[in-house]
């Protein structure tokens, strides 16, 4: 007859035991699967509205009448490509636009960008020109909303 | 399962595995039920990009999320609110909360800004000022 051996005895045969410690790595596994997050991190980027400006019919050149002389307006256009004006002067690209930033952020503290997207541009278009002007050094961004616009 | 005897107890003391077994589970008992209530009111929407970010704060108790995942739609707590109500929703968020609240833009990259101004605007209209932008860091 087989010896029917003791707790004790099968301990100290086996050394550790192996079922609690697999069942506690199994949860430690699932509760760090789960807790990796997949989805990208958001970030948020403040702005502040600016209800000042008319309907958006106006051409680049022509600057609307109540703008004053230390308000700087980036207008955005798409026409086909995307066209961008700084106070009625077409920049080349977004670097161009990037750099008279720069300067005018250097020369003018405290100076206010106010942006005047055309109705058909992506949202996309804007963030980016946003973006850069903020990097720019631009203390304050606004975003211009059309008195006509409504729901 | 191994059954604890006597024996056992008097020679390790308390058995503390089956307490962490139980705790665990109750942890991602928990960790599950909060992250499917998020995910409840997570909308997939494609969201530009901006180096010029912020992370987003801690303190979200008065952020409104609103999403504008294509032209002309608005989900307003993961409820989709006719687009020409806009304004009286916003009002009534408004009159809960107060005029203090963030609203998070959560917009699609592609959406115009023929559909993005009357949301910037009705906003402006009901006194709410802290209007943020859902932005990544980088291209997904």
């Amino acid at each position: 007859m087989k010896k029917i051996t003791s707790y004790r005895e099968r301990d100290r045969d086996l050394g550790i035991r192996m079922t609690p410690m697999i069942d506690v790595v199994f949860l430690l596994l699932v509760f760090f699967v789960w807790t990796a997050s997949f989805h990208l991190v958001e970030d948020t980027l403040p702005t502040t509205l600016s209800a000042q400006l008319g309907q958006a019919e106006n051409q680049p050149e022509e600057l609307p009448p109540e703008i004053e002389f230390d308000e700087i307006v980036i207008r955005i256009f798409q026409q086909g490509p995307l066209v961008i004006t700084l106070n009625g002067l077409p920049m080349a690209d977004v670097g161009e636009l990037e750099q008279r930033l720069q300067k005018i952020a250097e020369i003018q503290r405290g100076s206010i960008v106010i942006l005047h997207p055309e109705s058909n541009v992506p949202l996309g278009e804007i963030i980016n020109v946003f973006d850069v002007a903020q990097l720019a050094g631009v203390e304050k961004v606004q975003f211009a909303t059309d008195f006509g616009a409504s729901p | 399962m191994q059954i604890p005897t006597l024996i056992n107890r008097g020679r390790n003391g308390f058995n503390m595995t089956p307490m962490i077994d139980v705790v665990f589970l109750l942890i991602i008992f928990f960790l599950v039920a909060s992250h499917l209530s998020d995910q409840e009111t997570h909308v997939e929407v494609d969201l530009p990009t901006a180096l010029s970010g912020q992370p987003q704060s801690g303190r979200d108790s008065n952020r409104i999320t609103l999403h504008v995942p294509r032209e002309k739609t608005v989900l307003i707590a993961g409820r989709e609110v006719p687009f020409s109500g806009i304004f009286e929703k916003i009002s009534e968020l408004v009159a809960f909360h107060g005029a203090d609240i963030e609203l998070r833009i959560r917009g699609n990259r592609s959406v115009s800004w023929q559909t993005l101004s009357p949301i910037l605007k009705a906003c402006a209209d009901a006194g709410v000022w802290n209007v943020t932008f859902a932005v990544y860091g980088r291209d997904p």
